[in-house]
């Protein structure tokens, strides 16, 4: 592996906005990527350097990256159309000239950054989170849970809030109160958990209101795009199957 | 939120931010949480292979002492023994709160409590989930922030870039001023107690670094250039096993060797074959061979060493000397390991591996080498010594301060757990630790506190975000031909080769010099961009400055210290152990009265103090009152 | 606590799955039965067939409150939904997602093919008494007319398509299926039912043209 050998020019096509609610517009640049580049690190070139195909020098394109390995979510972006992480999209996999747009669905702060704090929002409104006393030890050995239980649930512990399942998600918009599915994966993950669990009505309460799971329309965009492979589908279907149960205990009462 | 309810600023969201938070608002203070983007996007989330706490679950007689020899020695007795006392006591403890949380801890066949091996030490001493632990830690308690948030306990300032702290006549930290990343406003804060936990430093050996890019230590940076002193700065980890890449190398765990992964090269350096197709008998397992107690799980100095040796040395990098970037790597190989037991284990960092090079390690050994890790050193913090116990005293307002009065440190960027080299799953377990105990601690000094922020002047907190607006004015105004990127790029590349893994005296003066001369380039700045708002290049250009003072730090400790000790490696000050002798053989012996002696010179804490001209650097004796250095360490 | 209850989002979106699969889908699938009769000539369908029904008592109120009702309620409330969301069959060129606008573009196209259909049949037949007396010959006479046979053709496809689909959806709403596995292992069951229906629908169609005009089983 000769990092010279390698070494190729690609076009990106950007969509850049100035500001929130600047008109937006396309400038296009050519770069040299060294081998096993990915869009991040293209970025990062282009910060040093910034100027356009057409030899016009700009200002640079802001971005937001963190890990650079697909962990912490920060680097979602539309590539050529589709919505993934940018650290983890090799520029050999993709076809040029390569077409970078924010991340749809959440408000743009600038150039290819945008605002995803509905989504922390979201994970407020379905109380995504386990009720405990307070963070002192109390001595309790943990739980048991059984292995197969174990792996069910650690599918979903890996969401790392990146919104690209929002991003494809056809039913979540600005102007839409859907959470989307990100969120339901977590009251899914919370409701197994062992004293989660004690919450679970009132997060399937929270989730049967107005923006909750009947907003989605299983287009099942979601888990195609998430980078993490969470199984939001199974989770939609599981809280499916909660919230007929938990109507049907709110109707007839309890036990 | 009762009458004595104070306000508390903690700087960072990480594992060590998050549990401030909570120990504060637990503690009934009001906590305005600041990161650079949402916490939940930390550094901590990197973390994959796991946290140390004693339970015993694997049958092999482990006990809380042992974490605490294993800490000490691993650090070769450099850090104070108090704290490490405490937090190993209290680890067991952390994970138990940290399952009630949520966290998805990998389950034994009897649903109990999984662990595994880590380097270093010989129990399996390491709790996990999956390959993706710091991920489900930071996860745990960024929902417990999240739900105190909900109730109006803590409030969240994301996207807030801390610029410096506030402090009054007598030198008391009373708030902070920051900036707005979008709006690039400069704001003063009041704090009645300031926490530091911004994480590690990193990104000062960028691109050659397993961390996050916003690892950057300009925060710690900032406040040892207000007078908070910085300590132990030249030891710094480098991770034996990360994956090369040309914009970030990616760690590949120290799990992976845990769970019984193999490190080796080709015996022949042009052996051109596909490594499978290279016979046992033709491999060199030079860690088994060399250090055959520990085999491939030695402390991280010692792989990554031995990985410099067999590579730069011995020329017997996978592909030989010849092949370029090649002749760098040594192989992990997991192929011999049951596939399913692999996966369930450490499916996080095969995938890693497939996406960023395309191979699988399942199939074929992946290639790895040393990068730049983890800080040991950071912010001096005290601590006090619990005269009947022996660890720290729970709760007492000295621990974590550092030595501007209020204001406290805690995760990576203080210096307290680790000493001279991390061991493996110790920090995850620190971060959280130390997080908490600051928390504690600030309440302790809140209640003692006499007088709040609010009775600062304004004066105080209108000169100082004046003074940074001032600076951000002066770094925006174009002066030269210096871009902000190229600057820390060439940081990077000065620190790697010349206060890397090995250190020479004539290289380390030469990095001070360049260090200095790379600093006054500054003074010819163009960030190339003029945008008022969201300017990523005035942040990035403002990070870089306070990271060329900090590596400058870094450079004159490890020149101060000449001697090796754990992740500081000066050969030419080498007490090499006698091959093929051991504790009783008379050389053996020799060995230990000269690794005695040089203990005598060089077991000590070093400080660095800020001076405008470059560091004034000092010494502080460590605490050795629960294990004296009689042992040399020794993982053969 | 009982917010599901007084929240009415919730229950009217159950609401308009259940009334889709049990007045409306079940209804749908009689119909498609009813009509596949056609076959067998135009005495047995007028007279046993829809005769039968049309001698039912309280008929009206069935028609009102099993069919219209149910079916204003899914209909006017799936506007709704179709309203809060944006599809982009395009951009994400997946089955389910392709499923997902189908189900839309033939919500609306059935409206339109009802107005049609159920104008020119049961609405018509109210003015004009010939015609709910002579239903098959009316229906054969307009299906002979190809435009008409096409959009009749349309309209069943999508209605079958509709309900195989919702079938489908309302499976993982309720919570029956959740798996990957399951749905698309129930996903097959109702396309091939949706095959089946297909199949009756057309035969019902083509029955009106080719069956005798008059007199008893071909
Ligand atoms: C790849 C990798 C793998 C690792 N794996 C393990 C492991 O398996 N086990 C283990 O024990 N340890 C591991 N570590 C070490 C461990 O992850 C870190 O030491 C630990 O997570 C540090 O946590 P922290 O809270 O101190 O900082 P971080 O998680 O880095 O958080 C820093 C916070 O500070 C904020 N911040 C920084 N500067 C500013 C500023 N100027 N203004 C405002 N906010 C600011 C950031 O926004 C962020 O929220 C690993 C490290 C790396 C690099
Ligand atoms: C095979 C094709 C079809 C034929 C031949 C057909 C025929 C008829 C006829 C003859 C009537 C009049 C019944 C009466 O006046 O009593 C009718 C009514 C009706 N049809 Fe169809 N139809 C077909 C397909 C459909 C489809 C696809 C739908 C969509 C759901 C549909 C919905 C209705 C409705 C709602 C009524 C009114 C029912 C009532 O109130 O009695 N039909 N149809
Ligand atoms: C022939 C008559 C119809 C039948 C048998 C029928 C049946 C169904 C069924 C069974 C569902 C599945 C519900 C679920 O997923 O929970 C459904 C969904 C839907 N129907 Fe209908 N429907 C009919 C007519 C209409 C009409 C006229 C509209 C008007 C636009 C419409 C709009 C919708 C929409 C939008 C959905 C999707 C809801 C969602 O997935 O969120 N339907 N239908
Ligand atoms: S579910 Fe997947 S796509 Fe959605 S936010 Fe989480 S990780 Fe991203
Ligand atoms: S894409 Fe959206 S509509 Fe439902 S199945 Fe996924 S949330
Ligand atoms: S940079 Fe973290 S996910 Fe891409």
């Amino acid at each position: 592996m000769h990092a010279e050998a390698n070494r190729q020019t690609v076009e990106l096509r950007i969509r850049r906005q100035d500001r929130p609610n600047a008109a937006p517009y396309w400038q296009s640049f050519v770069l040299e990527a060294r081998a096993g580049a990915n869009v991040v690190s293209l970025l990062m070139d282009l910060r040093e350097h910034c100027v356009t195909k057409d030899g016009e020098r700009v200002d640079p394109v802001a971005f937001e990256h963190n890990c650079m390995e697909e962990v912490c979510g920060a680097c979602a972006m539309l590539i050529n159309g589709l919505p993934r992480p940018a650290c983890s999209a090799l520029i050999a996999e993709l076809e040029a000239p390569i077409r970078l747009e924010p991340l749809p669905k959440f408000p743009v702060v600038r150039d290819l950054m945008v605002d995803r704090a509905r989504m922390f929002e979201h994970l407020k409104q379905v109380k995504a989170w386990v009720r405990i006393d307070g963070a002192w030890d109390n001595h309790e050995r943990a739980p048991r849970i059984s292995p197969q239980d174990w792996a069910a649930n650690y599918l979903y512990s890996r969401c790392m809030s990146c919104g690209c399942c929002m991003a494809a998600c056809p039913q979540v918009g600005s102007d839409q109160a859907f959470v989307g599915p990100a969120p339901l994966a977590q009251v899914r993950l919370m409701n197994a958990h062992p004293t989660g669990r004690y919450d679970k009505t009132e997060r399937l309460h929270a989730i049967m209101a107005e923006g909750g799971l009947s907003d989605c329309g299983n287009a099942q965009n979601c888990v195609r795009v998430c980078p993490k492979a969470i199984p939001l589908t199974t989770a939609i279907g599981e809280l499916g199957r909660q919230t007929t149960l938990q109507a049907l205990k709110d109707l007839f009462g309890n036990d | 939120m009762s009458a004595s309810a104070r306000q508390v600023i903690v700087i960072g969201g990480g594992l060590g931010g998050l549990w401030a938070t909570l120990a504060l608002a637990e503690a009934g203070h009001r906590v305005m949480l600041f990161s650079l983007f949402e916490v939940m996007r930390s550094h901590s989330a990197c973390a994959q292979g796991g946290i140390n706490a004693v339970l015993d679950m694997k049958g092999q007689h482990d006990s809380v002492q042992q974490h605490i020899v294993d800490t000490i020695k691993g650090g070769s007795y450099l850090a104070n023994q108090p704290p490490i006392q405490s937090m190993c006591e209290d680890a067991p403890g952390l994970i138990r709160t940290f399952e009630r949380m949520g966290v998805t801890f990998s389950r034994t066949p009897e649903g109990l409590l999984d662990q595994r091996l880590f380097g270093g030490v010989k129990h399996k001493r390491t709790c996990f989930a999956g390959a993706s632990t710091g991920q489900q830690l930071l996860y745990g308690v960024d929902q417990q922030v999240r739900r105190l948030e909900t109730e109006g306990k803590v409030e969240k300032q994301e996207w807030w870039e801390f610029l410096s702290i506030v402090k009054d006549v007598d030198g008391v930290c009373r708030g902070i001023v920051a900036m707005d990343l979008r709006s690039l406003e400069v704001r003063a804060f009041r704090a009645d107690a300031v926490v530091l936990a911004s994480g590690g430093l990193g990104q000062i050996y960028a691109p050659k670094t397993t961390c996050s890019t916003n690892s950057t230590g300009a925060a710690a940076s900032r406040v040892y250039q207000q007078g908070a002193r910085f300590a132990n700065a030249e030891f710094f980890q480098f991770h034996p096993t990360a994956m090369l890449g040309e914009d970030k190398t990616r760690l590949m765990t120290e799990a992976a060797r845990g769970e019984g992964g193999r490190v080796w090269v080709p015996k022949d350096p042009g052996d051109r074959r596909e490594p499978l197709r290279i016979p046992e008998s033709e491999r060199f397992y030079f860690l088994e061979d060399w250090y055959p107690s520990y085999g491939n799980t030695v402390p991280r100095d010692i792989a990554a060493r031995a990985i410099w040796k067999v590579t730069r040395e011995l020329g017997l990098g996978v592909g030989g000397a010849d092949a370029g970037e090649s002749r760098d790597r040594v192989y992990l190989d997991l192929t011999h390991l049951d596939r399913n037991f692999v996966s369930t284990r450490l499916g996080a960092i095969l995938s890693i591996y497939r996406k960023f090079a395309g191979q699988d390690p399942l199939e074929t050994p992946m290639e790895i080498f040393p990068a730049a890790h983890y800080a040991m050193g950071g912010l001096w913090v005290d601590y006090e010594k619990d005269p009947t116990r022996g660890g720290m005293k729970a709760g007492s307002p000295r621990n974590h301060a550092t030595n501007i009065p209020g204001l406290y440190a805690c995760g990576e960027c203080d210096y307290a757990y680790h000493g001279a080299n991390r061991l493996g799953a110790n920090s995850l377990l620190s971060a959280s630790y130390s997080g908490r105990v600051a928390g504690e601690a600030v309440a302790s000094y809140l209640s003692g506190l006499e007088q709040g922020a609010e009775a600062a002047p304004a004066a105080l907190f209108e000169t100082e975000s004046r003074r940074q607006a001032d600076l951000n004015q002066q770094f925006s105004r174009p002066r030269g031909d210096q871009n902000p990127f190229r600057l820390h790029r060439e940081l990077g590349a000065l620190m790697t080769t010349q206060v890397g893994v090995v250190r020479d005296n004539a290289e380390l003066d030469a990095a001070l010099s360049s260090l200095r001369e790379l600093e006054q380039r500054f003074e010819r700045l163009d960030l190339s961009e003029s945008s008022r708002w969201a300017n990523q290049s005035l942040a990035h250009a403002r990070q870089v400055f306070d990271m060329v003072k900090l590596a400058q730090v870094m450079a004159a400790s490890a020149r101060a210290r000449d001697e090796c000790r754990g992740a500081h490696f000066k050969p030419a000050f080498d007490l090499a152990i006698p091959q093929g002798k051991f504790p009783g053989d008379p050389e053996f012996e020799a060995y230990r009265e000269r690794w005695k002696a040089n203990n005598a010179d060089w077991l000590k804490t070093t400080v660095a103090e800020y001076h405008p001209d470059g560091p004034r650097i000092a010494f502080e004796p460590v605490d050795l009152g629960l294990l004296a250095p009689e042992q040399p360490r020794d993982y053969r | 606590m009982s917010a599901s209850i007084q929240h009415p989002h919730f229950l009217l979106r159950r609401l308009h799955s259940l009334l889709g699969l049990v007045p409306v889908g079940a209804f749908l699938v009689f119909h498609l039965w009813e009509n596949s009769q056609s076959r067998f000539g135009a005495t047995h369908y007028n007279q046993e067939v829809v005769g039968a029904l049309q001698g039912l008592n309280y008929l009206l109120l069935l028609e009102v409150f099993v069919i219209a009702l149910p079916l204003l309620f899914h209909a006017g409330y799936g506007l709704l939904i179709i309203r809060t969301g944006r599809a982009e069959p395009l951009r994400y060129g997946y089955v389910r997602n392709g499923l997902y606008w189908l189900q839309r573009v033939s919500g609306v196209a059935l409206i339109l093919f009802l107005l049609l259909h159920v104008g020119l049949t049961r609405i018509a037949g109210l003015f004009d008494p010939a015609i709910s007396a002579d239903l098959f010959g009316y229906m054969q006479q307009a299906l002979a007319q190809p435009p008409v046979f096409a959009l009749y053709l349309v309209g069943v496809l999508l209605a079958v398509f509709h309900l195989a689909n919702g079938l489908a959806t309302a499976a993982i709403v309720w919570g029956l299926t959740s798996s990957a596995e399951a749905q698309r292992r129930f996903g097959w069951v109702c396309a091939g039912l949706g095959l089946l229906l297909a199949a009756l629908g057309v035969h019902g169609l083509l029955g009106f043209l080719i069956a005798p005009t008059a007199g008893g089983v071909a």
